[in-house]
């Protein structure tokens, strides 16, 4: 008998350990046995609304189709979509809100490089893993535990854009058109390197305040230089100033661009002036027929809405793109952290990426310990003013200046 | 009659009148206290982001709705002391309590040189010259090397001796003690000397004047404890936010300070605390409803997020509308009320 209730109480006392073990096991923010909540922080408000739309379609979407096929390691994901107004103050309320309130477990996407830059410390305070777009390069280099960029980011690709130009024409004479903000000094900073790399030089630089929409000083500047290309980090309605300004001016010049004006809406604004205008960017054109294009399409079809995304011709396309690109990373990156989820383990999840397929969609996905930035690859697209689209004149390439 | 009759000068200058305004602030102190008990990081941080807007505001009420004198450029006060504490403790490693009270005073100091121009400028002149000073601060942020332009700064915890102020609950009380130290230190000012010609100035300055009042100095003083106020207001957002970026002190800030104070009530105490608090929280609410109505009507939902900014407008012109006299008016409406009851005068 009293054997019988020691070795009753030893029972009892380890099935109440492994209880409290239970309970006592660290709960990750953001992570239950069902499901994983991932953040998205887009623009829905404020001055660059229209770009938050297609990319959190791009998110749900992909939500929808991974959670259709059972989700990650038999977790749903759980998709916040949050407003950024891609303001920092506005970015920082929105993080806070879905880290502290909604209490996601890594953000996905965050719209804007200053306000990324503004939630880092919240993010590193609380283990989120941080994907920024529009990524500056201090992102990753030197590095930052918890910030990915799964994107080619502005300085490389303003090196693959004087590359491409010095490549065709060694002797070109280079200016260049920038925003005078973080954006526009990253692709100033890469278009210098590449033409200093490539034995050439910027002849002329022109900074522009943001919201400038008469370029006629610009481009008088670039004309009295006397150069034949002229790199633009610009947005689209300054693009397409500097465009009309070029027809007005009756001026044959080369323009190569950036992947923000690469979308259908340039044609809206300029017309065939379009034709011959050339940018650079990560993201095929959603009319290529490549495997990455052709399985998003049939993912939008079957649970988005191709109407009002991918069939309609003034659709910002490359954003959608863009969005697939994050969110296949986040995904991998989910998938290769395992059923024993936590930041760390999302962290080498994320690190033990290696040329992730993206069908031709974008640059295959490389992550590394040293190694937070996804590619450095870009292609060359040009404008067809009649077709009203942008075809492919150079394919994925890695800038040969030192990234 | 519901009167509060006084028979000394003591008692018409003791700060806390009656014995129910004493009551209220004893229970609101109580709630303050319990609060980071009570709820949870994200109200923390809400309450956090309020404290730190009533100290701004109290200090733009200073200056406009005491003085008289319109300024729109309260952001850029804001951001210079965000920006010396940072440099302060980042780049010089001078200690928290050192660049707290610094932050606070390298805004004062520029806030009295752009004081002088008020001695010529006055309404819409003056507030285009503080507006340009706003974009002045605003250009040296984006383009100074060391404040690395539009990607900010890091910024270091906060930190008194051994004690890093590291957790919300922590920063909640530190801020609160600042926002309450600066409430009386202000509501102490107005019914001092300095504060009577802060009003006899805004009423009518040439009758100030007249009086023996000197208008350079006083002018300037209110720029300068404005400023103060705004540099300190600053410094503790940046030590919390641990992330300084020139974006967010433009103009939209100092437009949402100046609707604090004018929603809140122009020249009272309680005023600047009450718009801080609402402007501050606007924004939350909408996020609030937004999250409501995100599953049941997510095309409402999109609606309000569509016309976020639209609401907000709306939100102020109604009460401007309805209440001109701000948050107070209401407060002094429902105070004469209950005074009064069951009278209705």
């Amino acid at each position: 008998m009293k054997t019988r209730i020691v070795v009753s109480s030893f029972i009892l006392l380890g099935a109440l350990c492994l209880m409290a073990g239970g309970t006592w096991a660290k709960e990750v923010r953001g992570v239950t046995d069902t499901e994983v909540k991932i953040g998205c922080l887009v623009d829905l408000s404020g001055p660059a609304k229209y770009g938050g739309p297609p990319i959190a379609q791009a998110f749900k979407d992909c939500v929808a189709w991974v959670n259709d096929n059972g989700g990650i390691n038999g977790r749903k994901i759980n998709l916040v979509v949050e407003d950024n107004g891609i303001m920092p103050n506005t970015t920082m309320k929105a993080a806070r809100k879905i880290i502290l309130k909604d209490g996601v477990f890594a953000i996905g996407f965050n719209l804007g490089s200053a306000g990324a830059s503004a939630i880092l410390p919240l993010c590193e305070e609380n283990e989120v893993v941080l994907m920024p777009h529009g990524a500056n390069k201090k992102f990753f280099y030197p590095g930052n535990k918890w910030v990915f960029v799964p994107h080619t980011v502005q300085y490389s690709m303003a090196c693959r854009a004087v590359e491409y130009i010095l490549e065709k024409n060694p002797k070109a004479r280079i200016g260049m058109i920038y925003q005078d903000d973080g954006f526009g000094r990253e692709g100033l900073e890469g278009a210098r390197a590449a033409a200093k790399f490539m034995k050439s030089k910027l002849v002329k630089e022109a900074p522009y305040k943001m919201g400038t929409m008469d370029f006629t000083p610009h481009m008088n500047a670039m004309k009295e230089a006397n150069v034949d290309t002229i790199v633009l980090w610009t947005y689209l309605p300054q693009s397409a100033s500097v465009i009309k300004q070029k027809v007005k001016m009756g001026w044959d010049v080369t323009l190569i661009s950036n992947n923000t004006t690469g979308v259908p809406p340039l044609f809206a604004l300029v017309g065939e002036n379009a034709d011959g205008y050339m940018l650079v960017t990560p993201f095929a054109p959603v009319h290529t027929d490549v495997p990455g294009v052709k399985r998003i399409k049939e993912i939008n079809k079957k649970y988005g809405d191709p109407k009002k995304t991918l069939d309609n011709p003034m659709y910002p396309d490359y954003l959608y793109l863009a969005g697939w690109g994050y969110i296949e990373a986040m995904v991998e990156g989910l998938k290769k952290a395992g059923r024993d989820l936590t930041p760390d383990s999302l962290v080498k999840g994320l690190e033990s990426i290696r040329d992730y397929n993206m069908g031709g969609l974008c640059p295959n996905i490389t992550f590394g310990p040293k190694r937070h930035v996804s590619s450095f690859s870009s292609l060359v697209l040009r404008a067809d003013g009649k077709a009203k689209r942008f075809n492919i004149i150079d394919g994925f390439k890695e800038p040969k200046t030192p990234q | 009659m519901g009167g509060n009759f006084k028979v000394s000068y003591r008692e018409d200058m003791a700060l806390f009148q009656t014995l129910w305004v004493k009551v209220w602030l004893s229970i609101l102190i109580l709630l303050l206290l319990l609060a980071p008990y009570l709820l949870s990081r994200y109200q923390l941080s809400i309450l956090i982001e309020m404290g730190i807007a009533v100290i701004g505001a109290l200090g733009l009420n200073l200056l406009t709705g005491y003085t008289g004198q319109i300024s729109l450029g309260h952001g850029a006060f804001l951001a210079i002391g965000a920006y010396t504490s940072g440099l302060l403790t980042g780049k010089l490693g001078l200690p928290f309590f050192l660049s707290l009270p610094l932050s606070g005073l390298m805004a004062a100091g520029l806030g009295l040189i752009v004081g002088i121009p008020s001695l010529r400028l006055k309404g819409l002149y003056l507030a285009l010259g503080t507006l340009a000073f706003g974009f002045i601060v605003e250009y040296i942020l984006f383009h100074w090397d060391l404040t690395q332009g539009d990607m900010g700064m890091a910024v270091k915890r906060a930190r008194l001796g051994d004690f890093v102020i590291k957790t919300e609950k922590a920063y909640f009380y530190f801020v609160m003690i600042f926002a309450a130290g600066a409430a009386i230190c202000a509501k102490n000012l107005v019914r001092s000397k300095i504060g009577r010609c802060f009003v006899a100035i805004r009423d009518r300055d040439i009758a100030a004047e007249a009086m023996g009042i000197p208008l350079a100095k006083y002018k300037i003083m209110a720029f300068g404890i404005s400023a103060f106020y705004g540099g300190i207001a600053g410094c503790l957002m940046a030590h919390y936010q641990r992330w300084i970026v020139p974006g967010s002190f433009d103009i939209s800030l100092s437009i949402a300070y100046i609707a604090m104070i004018i929603l809140g009530g122009l020249g009272t105490i309680l005023g600047s605390v009450l718009g801080a608090i609402l402007i501050t929280g606007i924004p939350h609410w909408i996020t609030y409803l937004t999250d409501v109505f995100k599953e049941s009507y997510p095309a409402l939902s999109g609606l309000i997020v569509d016309f976020k900014l639209g609401i907000f407008g709306l939100i102020i012109v109604l009460t401007l509308l309805f209440e001109p006299q701000g948050l107070f008016g209401i407060y002094r409406r429902v105070r004469l009320y209950w005074k009064t009851w069951p009278y209705k005068y």
